[in-house]
């Protein structure tokens, strides 16, 4: 489904990413932990588009495309969502006109009819129930006034709305109490489903107890130095980043 | 008469170019009328059409009685364009509200026709009446000057709602609203400069009541060559009298949006509270944004908030929607549209502020 080979990314004047290789099959949940400053959100931002990241070398396809030839809105409409580490405020801008606007786009670049109102807010009730999201609140802009774990539901319930194919989730779990990261990892475990797959940056373990990967990666120095299943997060809590990834 | 220049520091943003041609020029015969139909907000009202500055009759607009009121009311301040547009204007537009009626809404559509073009509209209302005016200033195609004078005064309790839409797409159009406010009169005001053509659009308030208040916004959207130029003058002369001002100004192309927001407090406006809330935004480095809330307070026991900013598009929040499935420019129309809305926001809802917000938005998309 993703397949990245030989990635090597310069930003503000540094490489970041220096020959990063990762595959992901549909149905797949992948944990890539690293330490800070491995590149780990280099590589969600530039999956995702943003400018300012210059690919030097490597390629990266999502479903047999081009996934770096393509703009940040149209990768969205292929089926990929970027969970944000600090999803931003955007006053002025009401949820869930975000929402819609941003459900039609995708549609009408995918030939798709726009989605009628009922059907919408049908959607959004059912979503928003689910994370314990208040309706009031999707009323107000963007994540104005919403704390760190809000956001965080937030970013999960822009996913169950948009229904990707591919969730990029950078460290999903920061900022979130006990309560709110159990309610989080289950709107990602729902989201699971053997054509859908799931690329998981964390520093932490304890994500990983309420979402069980298939495959954990080691991120460091730019590139993957490591790669095993569920038991290799649990040497990494018990020895730390430097004996692993040295 | 003569047009004031850029050294005078009332007019030092304002682009006077297509007065100055147009000065004197008569606007053509309207023989042929433009279709206006689009012109026209779709708000239930009385409607009043005006063509090169002369009453016409169509799309249902009753035609305007005319003759000036000789003695209007309130004596406001002289000014060099409204002092020339109550000289030179052919007709007016009177309206006058008896104690304690609802006038409804009025819609005044003014187009330009080529040369010079004036109007005045003079409104009354006596103690608790109230009143909706929209007045849209628009063009058929062609270099002009359109030039309004607006006055209206407020009895004790009257409210006074304001909406001027300047839609030009060439040549100058230039407006002076004037307002005097008795006890507890309420007045709205909210300037809409969609642009290609230049436009200067200016409010006098005058606080003579006590506890009256008013809200005076404005939104100015330039593009390509567009010069619009906004100023506004609150006077609190009477005590325990409030205001508040929201400009948004959006410059691309190589426009230039300016805002002057000046608040005076006279020594007998002890207890004002004002507040003014002006900001820019620049989509291309092409275009230029000046900004100045102007103080002057002469009594001492006041409140007067101001907040000035100039900024770009949040590089973060547009990535953030683009992230979401939305192009860069709807993504740039819709944080734009996010940023005007706070001073769209001075009508509350109703069909009114969801007319504006739509042709807004609209605008904004259309030029995305």
């Amino acid at each position: 489904m993703l397949e990245v080979s030989d990635l090597h990314v310069r930003t503000g004047g540094r490489e970041i990413l220096k020959g990063l290789s990762l595959t992901v099959k549909p149905g797949e949940v992948h944990a890539i932990m690293g330490p800070n400053g491995a590149g780990k959100s280099t590589l969600a931002h530039v999956l995702a588009g943003r400018p300012g990241y210059e690919v030097t070398a490597g390629s990266a396809t999502f479903e047999g495309a081009d996934l770096l030839a393509l703009e940040a809105h149209e990768r969205a409409a292929a089926g990929l969502f970027l969970g944000f580490q600090y999803p931003v405020e955007i006053p002025g801008v009401s949820n869930l006109l975000f929402l819609r606007t941003a459900l039609n786009a995708q549609r009408k670049l995918r030939d798709e009819p726009p989605v009628t109102s009922a059907d919408f807010m049908k959607k959004v009730r059912v979503e928003a129930a689910t994370l314990g999201l208040d309706l009031e609140m999707l009323k107000r802009g963007v994540n104005v006034g919403f704390s760190g774990g809000e956001r965080k539901r937030n970013e999960a319930f822009q996913m169950g709305m948009l229904e990707p194919k591919f969730a990029l989730l950078d460290e999903t779990d920061s900022g979130l109490d006990i309560d709110a990261l159990r309610i989080v990892s289950q709107g990602i475990n729902r989201f699971r489903r053997p054509d859908r797959a799931v690329l998981l940056i964390t520093h932490y373990q304890r994500l990983l107890d309420h979402v069980k990967p298939d495959v954990v990666h080691v991120l460091a120095r730019g590139r993957i130095v490591r790669s095993g299943g569920p038991e290799l997060a649990l040497r990494l809590e018990a020895d730390g980043y430097e004996g692993i990834a040295a | 008469m003569s047009l004031p220049g850029r050294k005078d520091e009332a007019w030092r943003w304002a682009e006077l170019a297509h007065a100055k041609a147009n000065m004197g020029v008569a606007a053509p015969a309207n023989d042929l009328l433009p279709d206006t139909g689009a012109l026209w907000l779709d708000i239930a009202g009385e409607r009043r059409l005006f063509i090169g500055g002369q009453a016409a009759s169509a799309d249902g607009a009753a035609p305007a009685p005319a003759g000036f009121s000789a003695a209007f009311p309130a004596a406001f301040p002289a000014h060099a364009l409204a002092d020339m547009a109550a000289a030179e204007a052919a007709t007016c537009t009177r309206i006058d509200i008896p104690s304690g009626h609802d006038g409804g809404t009025v819609q005044i559509l003014h187009i330009g026709t080529g040369g010079a073009a004036h109007g005045v509209t003079q409104v009354t209302l006596a103690a608790g009446a109230r009143l909706t005016v929209i007045e849209t200033l628009a063009d058929s195609a062609s270099d002009h000057w359109l030039n309004l004078r607006f006055d209206a005064t407020l009895g004790a309790g009257a409210e006074l709602t304001r909406v001027v839409r300047i839609i030009n797409g060439h040549g100058l159009a230039t407006e002076r609203a004037a307002v005097a406010l008795a006890d507890d009169a309420r007045f709205t005001g909210l300037a809409i400069a969609y642009g290609e053509g230049d436009a200067r659009t200016e409010t006098l308030v005058r606080h003579d009541g006590e506890r009256s208040f008013a809200q005076v916004n404005g939104v100015l959207l330039g593009d390509n060559r567009a010069t619009l130029d906004a100023m506004t003058t609150i006077e609190h002369i009477a005590f325990g009298t409030s205001s508040g001002q929201i400009w948004r100004l959006v410059g691309a192309g190589r426009s230039r949006v300016s805002v002057a927001g000046g608040v005076k407090v006279a020594r007998t406006g002890q207890k004002t509270d004002a507040e003014q809330s002006l900001k820019a935004l620049v989509l291309n480095r092409t275009a230029a944004a000046n900004l100045k809330p102007e103080l002057e307070i002469f009594a001492d026991d006041v409140k007067c908030a101001h907040g000035c900013t100039v900024g770009e598009l949040e590089k973060a929040a547009l990535f953030y929607l683009q992230s979401r499935g939305i192009a860069l420019p709807e993504a740039e129309a819709l944080l734009t549209h996010a940023f005007v809305a706070d001073a769209l926001g001075a009508l509350g809802d109703g069909p009114l502020a969801e007319a504006l917000d739509r042709e807004t938005h609209g605008w904004l998309e259309a030029r995305a």
